[in-house]
C-alpha cells in the first residue's frame, strides 16, 4: 500500500505546487473547479430542459405520454402565431409590464430621493419601504383580496367615506389590471428603492460641493448631477423590472385567475393552462419559445436605449 | 399524510384464498410468506383536504381494521388542475398509484387515452358491491366503450341552502318544510323580491366572482333545465344561442344582490344571516351548519324551467393505468374500493350524497339534516358535457366563468357573454385531444 501511495502523493503534490505559486497560469483551471457545481446544475436544470423544451415545441407531445416524439415541424408555431389567445395574453402581459414598470421605477426613485435628502430616521424609512417586499405572495394576496373587497373592503370604505362610489377592483375589465399593478407596486417597490438609495449614497460629495460653490440650486443639482449619476442604476432597474413584470403570474393567478373575462390573463398562465391543464406540452413549449423570443427582443431594445449616450 | 398506513405495518397476514389462487403469477413478492410489507400497501391518491380529508382518513382506517391484511397508504394532493396534472403524469410515466379519486366528468379526458384501467365488476360484486346498488346516472357516465372505468363514491350537486325561518315568513316553504316550487323564471323573480321585502335584506346570493366554477355551475344548471341543444360532439359547438342568452339574463337577475361577491363573501353573507338563500355546493353544508344550526334548510336546485336539473359531479374511484398490474394487488384494491363505497353513510356526514343507494335509502340517512332534504338532487344530475377538455378543475370551466362574470356584474350584456362562451368552446374543440 505504502509503495503505491507515495508516488501518487508526489504526483499530487507536484501538480498542486504550481497552482500555489503561479496563480496567473493556473487560475483558469481552479476557476473551472469552483464553477463546476454551478455548471452541473446549470446544465442539468436549465440548458437540458431548454433543449428538451425546444425539441418538444416541434412535436405533438402531450403530458399524458401520447403522441410523444411525433415530429410535426413548425405546426405548433404556425398555430401559435394564429392563436388569438396567444396575442391576447401577450398583450395583457405587455400592458401589465407598462403599468407596473413605470411606477416601479419612478416611485422608487422619488422614495429614495425623499429619504436620502435629509429625512430623519433613515433606518425607519428603509424598513418601512422594504418591509412589504419580504412578504410571500400568498400573504400579499390575502391582504389585498380583503382590501379590494367591494362590499366590505377598506379601499371602498375610504372612498365611500369621502362620498365617492365604490369600485369593483378585481371584477371590472377596465380596472382589474390597474388593481394588479397597484398590488405589485406596493409589494415590490422596496427593492428598487434600496437599489436607488445605494446608488445615491455612492455619488461623490465633491460633485455637490463644486456645484454649490458655482451657485447651483437644489433643482439644478438634481437635474445635472443626481439624475445623470443614477443613469446606470436606472438602466439596471428598468431592465430587471421589465423582466420581472413580463414573468408575472402568481399575483394574477391568486387574485383574479386571469379574469374578469380573461382581461388579466398573462401569457404564462396561458402556457401553464395549455401544458398542464390541457396537457398539450408540445404546443405549450412552442408558445413559450414565442414568448422567449419576445423577451429577448425587448431586452435587446432596452439595453440599446440605455447604453446610448454612455459611450 | 400517510400516517394511517404505518400503524400496523407488520401486523398483516396472508390476504386470503384469492392470494393463493393468483400466487403463481407473483414473482416473489412475499404475500405467501405471511407478512405485509409497506410495498404491499395499496397506494391511494385523494384530493380530500379539510374535514373531507379527516373523514376519508377515518373511513380508510376503519376498513383497515375490518379487513385483515389490507393496508392503505393515502397520499393527499391539493385538489384542482395540479391534481389532475400529477395523476396524468403518474399514469403516463408508469408509476401510477393503485387507486385514485377522480371527478367523473374528467373521465372523458383520461379513459380514451389509456390512462385508466377498467374495473372488474364481478370482483366488486364478490365483495358485496353490485353495480345496481349505485346511482344509475353515474354508472352510465362511468362507462367507456361499455367497460366501467370509474366507481362513483358520491355525487356532489349544486343545490340551494336557505334559512328556514326567513323563508317560512315569506311563505316560500311548503307545509313539510320544503322549498315552494316555482312556476317560471318570472315567478321566481317575483318571489325573490318578496323575499327581499319580507327579510329586509339581500335576496339569493351566489359567490361567483373570480371563481373557477360557480358561474359555470349556475349556467349549466339552468341551461340543462331548458333541455335546449348543447352539442359538443361535432367539429363545432351546436348551442341554442337564444336560450343561452335568456338563461344568462335570468341568472344575472336572480343573483343581482351578489354581483360583486366572491365565494367567501357570499358564504359569509349567508352564514351570518344577511342573505336567506344561497346557490352553493352541498360540500358547503359544514360551513353553514354551525351558525344556522336547525334553521339551515337545503333543497335540490329548484326547477325554474321545464325539467329538474342541477350541475353536479361525482368523486369516483379509478384505476390509473399500470402496465403489469399484480393480480393479487388488484384484488385487494377492488376489496378496498368495495368497502369504501359501502361506507357511504359515513361519507354522507360531510354533506355528499352517497352513490351507494342502500346508504341513501337507509333510516340513518333520513335522520341526517339537511342532507336527507336535498338528497333528491341525485335524481337530477347534470354533469359536464363528456368532452376531454371539460369537467371539474378544467380550463374550460374557468373560461366559461370568466366569460359569464361580466354578465353577472352587469358590465356587459348576456348576448356578449354567450358569444364569448361559444367562441371559447370552439377554440377548445379545434384543439386535438392530448390523451
Amino acid at each position: 500500500m505504502a509503495s503505491v501511495s507515495t508516488p501518487a502523493r508526489q504526483v499530487a503534490a507536484g501538480s498542486r505546487r504550481p497552482a500555489a505559486t503561479d496563480r496567473s497560469r493556473s487560475s483558469g483551471g481552479t476557476g473551472w473547479l469552483f464553477a463546476t457545481p454551478f455548471l452541473v446544475f446549470f446544465t442539468l436544470f436549465l440548458i437540458v430542459p431548454l433543449g428538451i423544451g425546444l425539441w418538444m415545441s416541434f412535436t405533438n407531445s402531450s403530458l399524458t405520454g401520447h403522441g410523444d416524439g411525433t415530429f410535426v415541424g413548425l405546426d405548433n408555431y404556425t398555430e401559435a402565431l394564429g392563436d388569438s389567445q396567444v396575442w391576447e395574453t401577450l398583450g395583457n402581459t405587455v400592458w401589465f409590464t407598462v403599468l407596473s414598470t413605470v411606477p416601479l421605477v419612478v416611485v422608487a426613485l422619488v422614495m429614495a430621493l425623499l429619504v436620502y435628502t435629509g429625512m430623519p430616521g433613515q433606518w425607519l424609512w428603509r424598513l418601512a419601504f422594504f418591509a412589504s417586499h419580504l412578504l410571500p405572495v400568498a400573504v400579499v394576496y390575502q391582504i389585498w383580496s380583503m382590501l379590494y373587497q367591494p362590499d366590505r373592503g377598506m379601499l371602498n370604505g375610504l372612498l365611500q367615506a369621502v362620498g365617492l362610489d365604490g369600485v369593483t377592483w378585481l371584477t371590472d375589465e377596465k380596472v382589474a389590471m390597474w388593481s394588479i399593478a397597484l398590488v405589485t407596486l406596493w409589494w415590490t417597490v422596496g427593492f428598487n428603492f434600496l437599489l436607488y438609495l445605494a446608488a445615491l449614497q455612492a455619488i461623490p460629495d465633491h460633485l455637490y460641493e463644486a456645484a454649490a460653490l458655482d451657485g447651483a440650486g437644489a433643482w439644478r443639482r438634481l437635474w445635472s448631477i443626481t439624475l445623470p449619476q443614477l443613469r446606470r442604476t436606472t438602466g439596471l432597474i428598468a431592465v430587471l423590472q421589465v423582466m420581472a413584470s413580463l414573468k408575472v403570474f402568481d399575483q394574477i393567478y391568486l387574485l383574479t385567475k386571469g379574469g374578469p373575462n380573461g382581461s388579466t390573463r398573462p401569457i404564462l398562465e396561458y402556457i401553464y393552462d395549455t401544458g398542464f391543464t390541457n396537457y398539450r406540452l408540445g404546443y405549450a413549449s412552442a408558445v413559450s419559445y414565442v414568448f422567449f423570443a419576445v423577451i429577448i427582443i425587448l431586452s435587446i431594445a432596452q439595453l440599446k436605449i440605455f447604453s446610448r449616450g454612455e459611450d | 399524510m400517510s400516517g394511517l398506513s404505518r400503524r400496523g405495518l407488520l401486523r398483516g397476514a396472508v390476504y386470503g384464498a384469492g392470494a393463493a389462487v393468483t400466487a403463481s403469477a407473483l414473482s416473489g413478492c412475499g404475500s405467501l410468506a405471511g407478512s405485509v410489507t409497506s410495498a404491499d400497501d395499496i397506494q391511494y391518491w385523494t384530493l380530500f383536504t379539510g374535514p373531507d380529508g379527516v373523514l376519508m382518513k377515518t373511513i380508510t382506517g376503519g376498513i383497515e381494521k375490518r379487513v385483515p391484511g389490507l393496508k392503505v397508504r393515502t397520499t393527499v394532493l391539493d385538489w384542482g388542475p395540479p391534481y389532475y396534472t400529477k395523476l396524468a403524469m403518474a399514469s403516463a410515466g408508469g408509476r401510477a398509484p393503485d387507486v385514485a379519486i377522480m371527478h367523473l366528468t374528467r373521465l372523458a379526458g383520461y379513459a380514451p387515452g389509456g390512462l385508466l384501467d377498467p374495473w372488474d365488476t364481478d370482483l366488486l360484486a364478490e365483495y358485496g358491491l353490485k353495480q345496481e346498488d349505485l346511482n344509475s346516472t353515474l354508472v352510465k357516465r362511468s362507462l367507456y366503450q361499455g367497460a366501467p372505468y370509474a366507481i362513483p363514491l358520491d355525487t356532489h350537486p349544486f343545490i340551494v341552502f336557505f334559512d328556514r325561518d326567513v323563508l317560512d315568513k315569506a311563505d316560500l316553504l311548503t307545509t313539510d318544510g320544503q322549498l315552494m316550487p316555482f312556476e317560471s323564471p318570472q315567478h321566481a323573480l317575483e318571489m325573490m323580491d318578496k323575499l327581499r321585502r319580507s327579510g329586509g335584506k339581500l335576496g339569493p346570493v351566489l359567490g361567483h366572482v373570480n371563481d373557477a366554477a360557480m358561474g359555470w355551475r349556475m349556467f349549466w344548471t339552468l341551461f340543462s333545465q331548458t333541455g335546449a341543444t348543447f352539442d359538443l360532439t361535432g367539429k363545432r359547438a351546436e348551442i341554442d344561442e337564444d336560450t343561452a342568452v335568456e338563461v344568462v339574463r335570468f341568472m344575472a337577475d336572480l343573483t343581482r344582490d351578489s354581483r360583486t361577491m366572491d365565494l367567501q363573501t357570499a358564504n359569509a353573507a349567508f352564514a351570518t344571516g344577511r342573505s336567506p338563500l344561497i346557490f352553493a355546493g352541498e360540500w358547503d353544508m359544514a360551513t353553514f351548519k354551525p351558525t344556522l344550526k336547525d334553521r339551515l334548510g337545503g333543497s335540490p336546485f329548484p326547477t325554474f324551467y321545464d325539467r329538474p336539473a342541477g350541475a353536479a359531479d361525482s368523486h369516483s374511484l379509478v384505476l390509473p393505468h399500470q402496465d403489469n398490474p399484480d393480480p393479487e394487488r388488484r384484488r385487494r384494491t377492488h376489496r378496498f374500493v368495495a368497502e369504501l363505497v359501502k361506507s357511504g353513510l359515513t361519507w354522507a356526514s360531510a354533506g355528499h350524497i352517497p352513490a351507494y343507494t342502500p346508504a341513501v335509502s337507509s333510516s340513518a340517512y333520513a335522520r341526517l339534516s339537511p342532507q336527507s332534504q336535498y338528497a333528491g338532487a341525485a335524481k337530477q344530475l347534470a354533469l359536464d358535457p363528456p368532452v376531454w377538455f371539460a369537467g371539474s378543475g378544467s380550463d374550460f370551466q374557468t373560461r366559461m366563468c370568466q366569460a359569464l362574470d361580466p354578465a353577472f356584474a352587469g358590465s356587459s350584456s348576456a348576448a356578449s357573454a354567450v358569444r364569448t362562451m361559444i367562441s371559447q368552446i370552439n377554440t377548445l374543440m379545434a384543439q386535438p385531444n392530448p390523451a
